[in-house]
């Protein structure tokens, strides 16, 4: 009976002493904190991110995301003006209420670039180097107003350095309505008998007069510069689209990629005066040749 | 005995640890789902960049957001010891929770009956500071635990005592002690002394009522505190302690958020959260440019502030009233830049911005473009002659309408020109009620007015609200000669890393021709020469320019807007309350006496050192000197002359005299010029 009292008092001690052992463990070491800490850190990656931190965080994300979406729509708006192919359409692409902003590089590139000299009418080279020598001139702001287009030359903060108006007429005109095409002359529907090589052609167009020889071909730095190796020319028998009294000269050149046609709309009484005369030097060369054959010199 | 007592004493402390083990464990499941994940690096919480805001000429005016995180290594060791003496003295030894330090405070708020002692460890603080609400409630603080043991678990001690230096709050504004050195001392962290290091340590737990800006006694008596916490803990010695509190404390003056440009910043982030959201620019780390000039917006503020504390002195006001406000707006004709914004006196005092959200009543200053709709509508000229006399508008359902002259007296027959010039409200009423209130409405909308505009006969007077900012933009009209810009804050907006975001682009409209407008310009220039605006030339003023005051009923409103080649400004004077603005002998402060001196001085300094620079004059327009009661070219019977800039077209001969038979069939036609306007009220 004494020992089994005994034996109960030593469980007693021998529980008090386990238990004192875990508190103190966890006293001086801080087990149960450590636990809770080491399981939460297990389970983190299952929890929502909640609180004042992971908002701030979420702001950023928003204010990133909203900074991501205006600069992608800039950039295809950019990308958008880099792949205007011709000064003509820097204007036609102009809608009301949404102007347009070139780089200087991308409309000098432009206006050098179309065959002819109706971009000189727009505003002259010398007016473009008078702009250039400021050092500020940075973009071109294009916009449209009703029948008239502005063209203001901009510094980097915005601010005009020069303002031109232009007619929305003028993107009609003559001059204007040159356009290059791919392919050949017959796909752009000239018909053979008024298709003829470049030889032929050029002495007659050395033999016009200089105002002439600019209505009819662009600067032959136009085809020499891109490496556009002229071949032959053409005379449509049909109007150059709305202008009825004016036919389509075309001239056809082999890149080495492909082929192309410069088309230029002439006034109909110099098509059928330069027709004229190719067809005069055939039949010049042609009686020529008879001669030639009745003198036994043929082969 | 001594087995029983054992048998309970186990029973108990097992049963403790059982209802603590089952406890958490209940807690931890149901507060599982509304526990924070934690972030991989504590670093991660001050990854957000400063929003920056610039003037025109380069200065930063403000930054938004600005946090200076700093290593451990940079924050004086006098700190790290201040603040572990003070908030938690047992931080190294513990992993989330101090148990010495919770029963403490258990056993305090026990005795005092209320919660008077936290023991929140500095773990938990910062717990509490990323994750949760500051409301307090056991939820709260079970949750704010738990993370606690997590930080513990996750990061080192330096970690956590980094993070927390740069997250607490140390009153006046500062967040970390980094900025919180800046604020209270003017110093880098790491530069703090063991006094500065004690006063910034004993903030956290109450950064208003120990601000030493506004409470000093309270903030030395916790600074002692701190000390005697810090040699208690072994952590300075007793000489170092009674050495500091020897030592200067090298407070610096609290930085008063008085500066001019505020309001201006306001509404530029106004604009830019409207478009974009509030996300895009407190969290989008921008570089904002912005129209500011600092240097005209320092002009505008001294030229307020001078003439004001001038005019203080001299009203009758209560104490109710307060002080006497100003608002001032100066747009860049050319581009409709707006390179001045003063929305009141005092930014510290009133965050209002008068300039653009205070619509008070124009008075005269609308008179210009009721002006111009009449010789635009009518084919009126500045030598037209119209009556001044008694006048009742009938108006439909309501009494008739008598507008009187500010001097109660009439004036006769006299030109338009003198007639802007004198200010006077009959004929400006005479003209609203001949070409219509709509087709001045539909003027002033041409001129970028945006306000509601009553349509009653009274809106000639100036009787529907405007904004000063408005009141400049449609002034810079007129001195562009019809050239209407839309008035702009901001240049562009880069984002960090410089890519423009948005740009602003100039948008001249010519809304007028200039040889219509010119003749108005003309007019107002003679407003400032020889009219109501003439204290604008008394006071030196001597670049060309034009103008005209705006005084209303009882003298609750006074306006001076004037612009010259370059530059237009509007500047209102006047009581938040609606209160007259009268000096002790009854006198009223008017449009020349209250608001046309701010204008003068502001004007002066910004075009100091600047070449006059005159209007052009546009073809089609011609100067020529006539009669002021007869509108046609001087005779020897002419009193008054004055020159006026017309039309090339408006012929200013008088017609021919007649033969006595015709006089005498044409009496009635001769008592008044031929050129004077019958306006039917």
């Amino acid at each position: 009976m004494k020992f089994t009292g005994v034996r109960k008092l030593w469980h007693g001690v021998a529980s008090l002493i386990v238990l004192s052992a875990f508190l103190s463990l966890e006293f001086y070491t801080n087990l149960f904190e450590k636990s809770v800490g080491y399981y939460l850190k297990w389970q983190n990656h299952k929890r929502p991110q909640l609180g004042r931190m992971w908002e701030q965080d979420r702001q950023s994300l928003v204010a990133q995301a909203k900074i991501k979406s205006i600069r992608s729509s800039l950039d295809l708006q950019e990308e958008a003006t880099l792949g205007i192919p011709s000064f003509k359409h820097l204007f036609e692409d102009i809608s009301p209420g949404f102007p347009l902003v070139v780089s200087r590089e991308k409309f000098l590139q432009l206006y050098y670039d179309f065959p002819g000299q109706w971009s000189e009418r727009i505003i002259s080279s010398y007016d473009l180097i008078d702009l250039d020598s400021r050092k500020i001139w940075d973009r071109v702001l294009i916009k449209r107003f009703g029948p008239w287009i502005t063209l203001q030359f901009i510094d980097r903060q915005n601010i005009p350095i020069h303002e031109l108006f232009i007619s929305v007429d003028t993107l009609f005109e003559v001059q204007a309505t040159r356009t290059v095409k791919r392919g050949t002359l017959e796909e752009s529907n000239f018909i053979a008998n008024r298709i003829f090589p470049i030889s032929e052609f050029l002495p007659i167009l050395k033999s016009l007069d200089r105002a002439t020889q600019k209505a009819v071909f662009p600067q032959p730095r136009w085809f020499l510069g891109k490496n556009y190796h002229v071949t032959r020319v053409g005379i449509s028998d049909f109007p150059a689209g709305k202008l009825s009294q004016h036919l389509l000269f075309g001239v056809e050149y082999d890149t080495d990629y492909y082929t192309g046609v410069l088309l230029v709309p002439v006034a109909m009484e110099l098509a059928n005066n330069i027709m004229s005369q190719i067809e005069k030097a055939d039949l010049a060369e042609l009686n020529s040749d008879e001669v030639l054959s009745a003198l036994g010199e043929s082969p | 005995m001594i087995g029983r007592l054992l048998t309970a004493l186990n029973l108990f402390l097992l049963t403790s640890i059982l209802l603590v083990v089952l406890v958490v464990s209940s807690l931890y499941l149901g507060l599982n789902q509304d526990l924070p994940q934690l972030p991989q690096n504590l670093q991660h919480i001050n990854l957000s960049l400063p929003t920056e805001i610039y003037s025109s000429d380069g200065e930063r005016i403000k930054i938004l957001g600005e946090r200076h995180p700093i290593a451990l290594e940079d924050i004086s060791h006098f700190f790290t010891k201040a603040i572990i003496g003070v908030e938690d003295s047992r931080f190294y030894r513990h992993s989330g929770i101090d148990h010495r330090g919770l029963v403490r405070a258990l056993w305090t708020n026990f005795r005092q009956k209320r919660i008077a002692q936290g023991g929140s460890t500095i773990t938990q603080q910062l717990s509490k500071n990323l994750f949760f609400s500051f409301e307090r409630n056991w939820v709260r603080k079970i949750k704010e635990l738990l993370i606690a043991f997590q930080l513990e678990a996750t990061f080192n001690k330096e970690q956590i005592l980094e993070a927390y230096c740069n997250q607490i709050y140390f009153g006046s504004g500062a967040y970390g002690v980094e900025e919180a050195a800046q604020i209270y001392f003017g110093k880098r962290a790491k530069d703090l002394t063991l006094l500065q290091a004690a006063l910034l340590a004993g903030l956290p737990n109450s950064p208003n009522n120990a601000n030493p800006f506004s409470h000093y006694e309270r903030a030395m008596q916790r600074t002692n505190y701190v000390l005697g916490r810090m040699v208690s803990e072994n952590l300075i010695s007793v000489d170092e302690k009674q050495s500091a509190q020897q030592s200067d404390l090298d407070l610096i003056n609290p930085r008063v958020e008085s500066n001019p440009n505020l309001y201006f910043v306001d509404q530029v982030l106004e604009q830019i959260e409207r478009s974009y959201g509030k996300e895009f620019v407190h969290f989008g780390g921008l570089k904002i440019f912005t129209t500011l000039d600092t240097r005209y917006q320092n002009f505008a503020f001294k030229s307020a502030r001078n003439h004001l504390e001038d005019l203080e002195g001299k009203v009758v006001k209560e104490l109710s009233d307060g002080p006497l406000q100003a608002a001032l707006v100066a747009v860049e004709n050319k581009s409709g830049a707006v390179r001045a914004m003063l929305g009141g006196k005092d930014y510290s005092h009133s965050q209002f911005n008068r300039s653009v959200s205070n619509n008070r009543m124009p008075g005269s200053s609308f008179k210009p473009f009721v002006y111009f709709t009449a010789m635009k509508e009518l084919g009126y000229s500045p030598s037209s002659v119209v009556v001044d006399e008694p006048l009742t508008i009938p108006i439909s359902g309501s009494e008739p309408w008598s507008p009187q002259n500010f001097d109660k007296e009439f004036a006769g027959n006299i030109v338009l020109k003198k007639a802007l010039m004198k200010s006077i409200n009959i004929i400006s009423a005479k003209l609203i009620n001949e070409v219509g209130i709509e087709k001045v409405i539909r003027t002033a909308r041409q001129f970028g007015i945006k306000s509601v505009l009553g349509r009653n006969p009274s809106l000639a007077l100036g009787t529907s609200g405007l904004s000063p900012y408005e009141v400049a933009s449609a002034y810079s009209v007129i001195a562009n000669l019809g050239i209407y810009n839309e008035p702009y804050l901001i240049q562009h907006i880069e984002d960090f890393q410089g890519n423009r975001l948005y740009e602003n682009y100039y948008h001249g409209v010519q809304q007028f021709l200039p040889e219509s407008l010119y003749p108005l310009l003309n007019m107002m220039q003679g407003v400032v020469e020889r009219g109501t605006g003439r204290i604008v030339r008394r006071m030196g003023f001597l670049h060309p320019a034009g103008g005209k005051t705006g005084t209303t009923n009882d003298f609750k409103d006074a306006w001076f807007n004037g612009f010259t080649k370059d530059i237009s400004t509007s500047v209102w004077v006047g009581f938040d309350n609606n209160k007259p603005m009268k000096e002790k002998s009854g006198k009223g402060l008017t449009g020349a006496s209250a608001a046309a001196p701010i204008w003068v001085y502001f004007m002066q300094k910004v075009l100091e050192g600047k070449n006059p620079v005159k209007f052009p004059v546009p073809d089609k327009i011609k100067f020529a000197t006539v009669d002021v009661q007869t509108g046609y070219f001087p005779d020897e019977f002419s009193v008054s002359t004055i020159q006026v800039a017309v039309k090339e077209d408006v012929d200013l001969s008088a017609p021919p005299v007649l033969s006595e038979e015709q006089e005498l069939n044409e009496t009635d036609l001769l008592s008044e010029p031929a050129n004077t306007r019958h306006i039917k009220p």
